[in-house]
């Protein structure tokens, strides 16, 4: 098969990981290797340094702060409630203002989106196949701790190589609500409440503020809307609309996609 | 706190001759002190006549040693510290200060500029580029368009770096090719997006440097466009502009098809005849101020009726 | 950021960690359990960078636990210490090393109890007292001028407490609690958090 030799190659996986040094640290981010930096440069002899990967191999590569989004979930007593914005930046460029920052993962399990769009869209999807294998294996639903670990597990092989994900699992199954934030350091944690990404702490600020154990579900949607808007008000970097989930006994419902602008009308208007 | 950065400022060039053997280029690339741009006489010193542009923070001097037997991609770049802080691109600060010196290793990456754009309808889709195949300074050619016809109802447009933008399009035809063999059948639009996508996710940690854009008719035989990033990360839109020029496309288009952000506009839906007219539209205006857009614009016009070509010759300079 | 500390007495270990998990600067958790029970009466205490801790302590964990299947008798915490170690030495000098700082305590029927510091670079020491973090900087001279070999668990807590309290007076970030635990000859107990609520 003549063909089949030219794709080897490809079906190969990944190539060896000394050649890492030419990954990038953000998925979205790689933009930046090419209109940004040639256009601005009016010179060329800093240009081949600046194309080339060298920039991101220095002290600034390590550091890991997911940007970009803002992200969170929170656990009340009808379940979870997750809320993203839906901004995608390459630098300072808006990419995308109608990214799924929420990933479907099956009828009962959610994954977030934070980090490397790429990153994160491609070990989710590898985490539904590999929960719908167990599901045929066990003739029962994968848990949401075990589902997480499944992804911690598979992300932390590829610790140092660049990958950037910060994800959060939410789920229910027969322990009720599940919560984890997992990340690309190969952090797994449960949780009650948390926030992933760069207006992460903006979130953080109205979600703690404004919990409550009583929450009615109409209450804890308002809270989680509200506390996006928040984040992508202050975080340049985030914005674009907010996607509302619920995930109860039977599993998520999609409850409310708003844009920012007309959340800012109508938050504009109950404040006046 | 954002600072305005200057960009590549030339001050400084000679040739030094250190021994018989060494011979040292020292190359003051960029010169970025940290002044204070109010004070005149400060910014005397640095002769830049316009207040309130410059101001920065890095002085990088690149050392090129030629010795026998030299490899002429090892240079050597040595970035001195004027100040506390250093910027890095898009003016993220860098962590720490790293004064010690930087191997700039030969790159297999270059960036080829050139513009791609695909818009969808309700029976139809136009995937358009330019012609230009540029590389810093020099136009390598005037007549390489970017588009690349995959089956009867999709094409791709692919811009970045060229090399990676043939080796992958040869790809995704062996793909294809091996799909008809095997299901007896062509792939959809939406199922070549969906394997394009783990196919750049494959080379993860040593990406192709495309930007790649899918139009063409999905299954119900209504327009579609799959916009992808260089590592697979993919969503489909009614249209998307990638490559060099995509920074001056997009907000054109969201205003002339999108209608964003307006109120009390009549959502019409996009006939055929205004998409053209609009692409080759924008397209002009992008090659008046792009350098790396121009030459000639191709359109690909798919319809069930199969994909129709047109060329438009744009600013060759 | 991150504390851990261990007290040995006569016939007990006392240990604490805190229980934070943290990200950048944020704190994600406040009920995190730096603790793994290798078992019945061994406990390894582990901090350092995320993914690595719960990796390489899940995994001494289960090659202990697979030890015991396999020989019917449960390693010593000597023996654990120095298998946690070899493993972390072998790591070392591996692509993918694990960057954790431990302490292990236990309880021997033969040997009486034991405590065991092991850093990142896979030093291992036995020690009557020892802590991990910055905050050993803060508390391993309180162990110097306070402990006595001799002292009993009362004794331990209150040493604990010292040390916590001076932490929360001195240490810049925000340690709100920490778990604590004992083991002696009849296993592992839990103790009230610290500090205790007022």
């Amino acid at each position: 098969m003549a063909l089949a030799s030219v794709l080897y190659g490809e079906r190969a996986g990944f190539p060896n990981p000394s050649e890492r040094s030419f990954g990038f640290g953000y998925g979205l981010n790689q933009a930046e290797l090419g209109f940004g930096s040639t256009a601005g440069d009016g010179l060329n002899f800093a240009v081949k340094a600046s194309l080339s990967t060298d920039n991101q191999d220095g002290p600034e590569k390590k550091i890991e702060f997911l940007h970009g989004t803002t992200t969170l979930a929170f656990k009340f007593q009808h379940g979870v409630i997750v809320a993203v914005d839906s901004r995608a930046t390459a630098g300072s460029y808006i990419a995308s203002q109608t990214v799924k920052k929420v990933i479907e993962i099956n009828p009962y399990l959610l994954g977030t989106m934070a980090g490397g769009a790429a990153d994160c869209s491609f070990w989710e999807r590898l985490l539904a196949r590999q929960c719908r294998v167990y599901e045929l294996r066990n003739k029962e639903r994968i848990s949401v701790a075990a589902a997480s670990k499944l992804l911690a597990n598979m992300v932390y092989q590829y610790k140092g190589m660049g990958l950037s994900m910060g994800t959060m699992v939410c789920g229910w199954d027969k322990k009720g609500p599940g919560l984890y934030y997992v990340d690309s350091e190969g952090q797994r944690v449960c949780g009650d409440q948390f926030a992933v990404g760069s207006g992460s702490m903006y979130a953080y600020g109205v979600l703690d503020s404004g919990l409550r154990p009583d929450l009615t579900v109409e209450e804890a949607c308002d809270l989680g809307r509200r506390a996006i808007y928040q984040a992508t008000y202050r975080d340049a970097y985030s914005g674009g609309t907010v996607n509302l989930y619920h995930v109860h006994s039977e599993g998520w419902s999609r409850v409310s996609q708003e844009d920012v602008l007309s959340l800012h009308h109508q938050y504009q208007e109950e404040s006046a | 706190m954002h600072w305005p950065v200057c960009q590549g400022v030339i001050m400084y060039l000679a040739v030094v001759r250190l021994s018989c053997l060494w011979v040292a280029e020292i190359r003051l690339v960029e010169f970025r002190p940290a002044i204070n741009l109010e004070n005149k006489k400060e910014r005397k010193k640095l002769l830049l006549p316009v207040p309130g542009r410059h101001i920065a923070v890095r002085q990088r001097v690149c050392f090129r040693l030629y010795t026998p037997g030299f490899f002429p991609w090892s240079s050597l770049t040595l970035d001195r510290m004027l100040s506390a802080q250093m910027w890095g691109e898009q003016g993220r600060m860098k962590e720490y200060h790293y004064t010690g010196p930087v191997e700039h290793r030969f790159s297999p990456y270059s960036f080829n500029g050139g513009t791609v754009l695909a818009v969808a309808g309700e029976d139809f889709a136009i995937v358009a580029s330019d012609t230009r195949l540029s590389e810093g300074y020099s136009i390598h050619s005037r007549d390489s368009p970017k588009c690349y016809k995959l089956t009867d109802t999709t094409v791709i447009g692919c811009s970045g770096f060229h090399g990676d933008c043939l080796t992958l399009t040869k790809i995704i035809d062996a793909r294809l090719k091996m799909y008809k063999h095997s299901n007896n059948k062509t792939m959809t639009s939406r199922a070549i997006a969906a394997m394009l996508s783990t196919v750049l996710y494959g080379r993860r940690f040593f990406p192709y440097y495309v930007y790649n854009i899918i139009g063409g008719l999905d299954e119900e035989g209504r327009g579609a466009v799959y916009s992808f990033d260089p590592v697979g990360s993919y969503q489909r839109d009614t249209y998307k502009a990638g490559g060099s020029a995509s920074a001056m496309l997009q907000p054109l288009l969201d205003n002339q098809i999108g209608f964003k952000n307006m109120e009390n506009v009549q959502h019409l839906p996009l006939s055929q005849e205004k998409a053209v007219q609009l692409v080759k539209d924008v397209f002009i205006s992008a090659a008046e101020r792009d350098v790396y857009t121009g030459d000639a614009l191709k359109l690909c016009i798919i319809t069930k009726e199969g994909i129709k070509e047109e060329t438009v010759p744009l600013r060759k300079d | 950021m991150e504390y851990l500390i261990g007290i040995q007495g006569p016939d007990f270990v006392l240990v604490a960690a805190d229980n934070i998990a943290a990200s950048s600067i944020i704190q994600m958790k406040h009920d995190y359990d730096k603790m793994f029970k290798l078992s019945e009466k061994i406990l390894l205490l582990c901090v350092g960078e995320a993914g690595d801790t719960v990796q390489f302590a899940e995994y001494i964990q289960k090659n202990v636990q697979l030890y015991k299947m396999r020989n019917g008798y449960e390693l010593s915490p000597a023996a654990a210490a120095n298998f946690t170690r070899k493993n972390l030495a072998d790591y070392l000098r591996s692509r993918t090393p694990y960057h954790v700082n431990l302490l292990l305590a236990g309880f021997d029927d033969a040997d009486g109890p034991g405590l065991y510091y092991i850093d990142h670079l896979s030093a291992l020491a036995k020690a009557p007292f020892a802590a991990h973090g910055y905050g050993a900087f803060l508390t391993l001279s309180i162990l110097d001028r306070y402990y006595k070999p001799d002292l009993n668990q009362e004794e331990a807590v209150e040493l604990l407490k010292k040390c916590v309290e001076e932490l929360n007076k001195r240490f810049i970030l925000n340690l709100p609690s920490f778990t604590v635990r004992l083991i002696d000859k009849e296993g592992i107990h839990d103790l009230d958090r610290l500090p205790l609520a007022k």
